[in-house]
């Protein structure tokens, strides 16, 4: 069982389904693995993470989450265990950087010491705690970026989804924010993330989308099973 | 010269001068991958060849001892004619690129044969771009040379799929309206 399955999804927008965001879509991704989607504007890869995130259903076809379809429960659209990286910090959400951790775990119902201990292991584990008491507007786009991503892995997702992670970074600090989303992977996570202009491919299995179409190895490629001989 | 590999060892020659043996080493690092030596032996018919083009020059002194290692050094000439290469080479990646795309066109009235090639050659791209590594700078190689070596030859894999990528859609949109085309009444 893979960790995210998309079957044969499709989804239109426009009143009578004229603009397709995604054909037919099929895509495997397991634990552990890290898989980007390029694709140009409008290609349809932002509608494909938020199907994947479960914050929108597709209009037909499945997408599952670690074996349960995901849009069963109504009113709880992200599937226990996804973080979808929002980059932006509404100042409605807190003052500083660690609250906005803090709020949403809180609003999750998680107690608040308990909270505040978990946003500055997620902080530690991006290289933000020392930004923690910073304000969003005082972040570089590349810290930014760290934090945003700190936020969604104070929920310890399994499924960590990221739409264009280093658009607007820095050339040098890009590479740091691509390892720490490798090493989230070596250590278990499942990660899909876009990408437009820039070439974040390396080190991961790449895909392309045009006009709503998945091409590439839609399956991460495993080793065929060779059955054990028994003994004569 | 026409051989990469002599190229690719004068290149070496330039960067630090060196015996043969010690170049072959230095080759297998530093073109993994990329050129390969038919033998260790090679090494030294390419520096002969070398030597008599004026492109490198034994550096005095170092024939000495019990175990002569004759060391050499690039010569003004090698530098030039090596800058020289490294411009050429380039120029004929870019028409081997024009040739790839005329030669693509020859499937304008079977477009479903195009779309096929463009599948695999996307296919390729892709897992070409995959096994890019990512390199933090400054990161963890064995002198400053390699690691900026490592990273210039990551991000130029990393460009250069940047631009096939948009190409790659376009021409597979191109391939795409043709079939459409082909299947509406007239």
């Amino acid at each position: 069982m893979s960790m995210l399955e998309l079957e044969h999804v499709s989804k239109s927008y426009g009143r009578l389904g004229e603009h397709v965001a995604l054909r037919n879509v099929s895509l495997c991704i397991e634990a552990g693995e890290m898989v980007v989607v390029w694709g140009m504007r409008r290609s349809g890869r932002s509608t494909l993470l938020r199907i994947a995130g479960g914050i929108e259903q597709p209009d037909s076809g499945v997408a599952r989450f670690d074996g349960h379809q995901l849009g069963d429960c109504p009113g709880e659209p992200l599937g226990d265990g996804i973080g979808y990286v929002r980059k932006g910090f509404s100042p409605s959400e807190g003052q500083l950087i660690i609250d906005h951790l803090v709020i949403g775990l809180i609003a999750r119902g998680v107690p608040l010491s308990l909270a505040a201990s978990r946003a500055r292991a997620a902080l530690e584990r991006t290289e933000m705690l020392h930004c923690a008491t910073l304000r969003p507007t005082e972040l570089d786009c590349a810290e930014a970026v760290r934090a945003a991503i700190a936020r969604a892995l104070a929920f310890s997702p399994k499924l960590l989804l990221i739409d264009e992670p280093t658009i607007g970074v820095d050339l040098l600090a890009r590479d740091g924010i691509l390892l720490l989303l490798q090493s989230l992977a070596k250590e278990g996570m499942a990660i899909l993330t876009s990408t437009g202009e820039s070439t974040d491919l390396s080190g991961a299995r790449a895909l392309t989308l045009s006009e709503g179409e998945l091409y590439g190895q839609v399956t991460r490629e495993l080793g065929t099973v060779v059955p054990l001989r028994r003994r004569a | 010269m026409q051989s990469a590999v002599h190229w690719a060892l004068l290149g070496l020659v330039i960067e630090r001068p060196s015996y043969g043996y010690e170049l072959a080493n230095r080759f297998e690092q530093a073109y993994d991958g990329m050129l390969q030596l038919s033998g260790f032996s090679y090494v030294y018919t390419a520096l002969d060849t070398l030597q008599c083009r004026g492109m490198i020059e034994e550096i005095s002194g170092t024939r000495s001892g019990r175990q002569p290692k004759p060391r050499y050094r690039a010569t003004a000439e090698g530098i030039r004619s090596y800058q020289d290469r490294l411009i050429t080479q380039m120029r004929e990646d870019f028409r081997r690129s024009r040739l790839f795309a005329r030669q693509l066109a020859v499937f304008a009235h079977e477009p479903e044969m195009a779309l096929d090639v463009i599948e695999r050659y996307g296919q390729a791209c892709l897992e070409e771009a995959g096994d890019t590594p990512v390199l933090a700078p400054g990161g963890a190689c064995a002198d400053p040379v390699s690691g900026l070596a490592a990273r210039l030859v990551s991000e130029e894999r990393r460009l250069a799929m940047a631009a096939r990528l948009p190409w790659i859609d376009y021409a597979r949109r191109e391939f795409k309206a043709l079939v459409v085309g082909r299947s509406q009444p007239r």
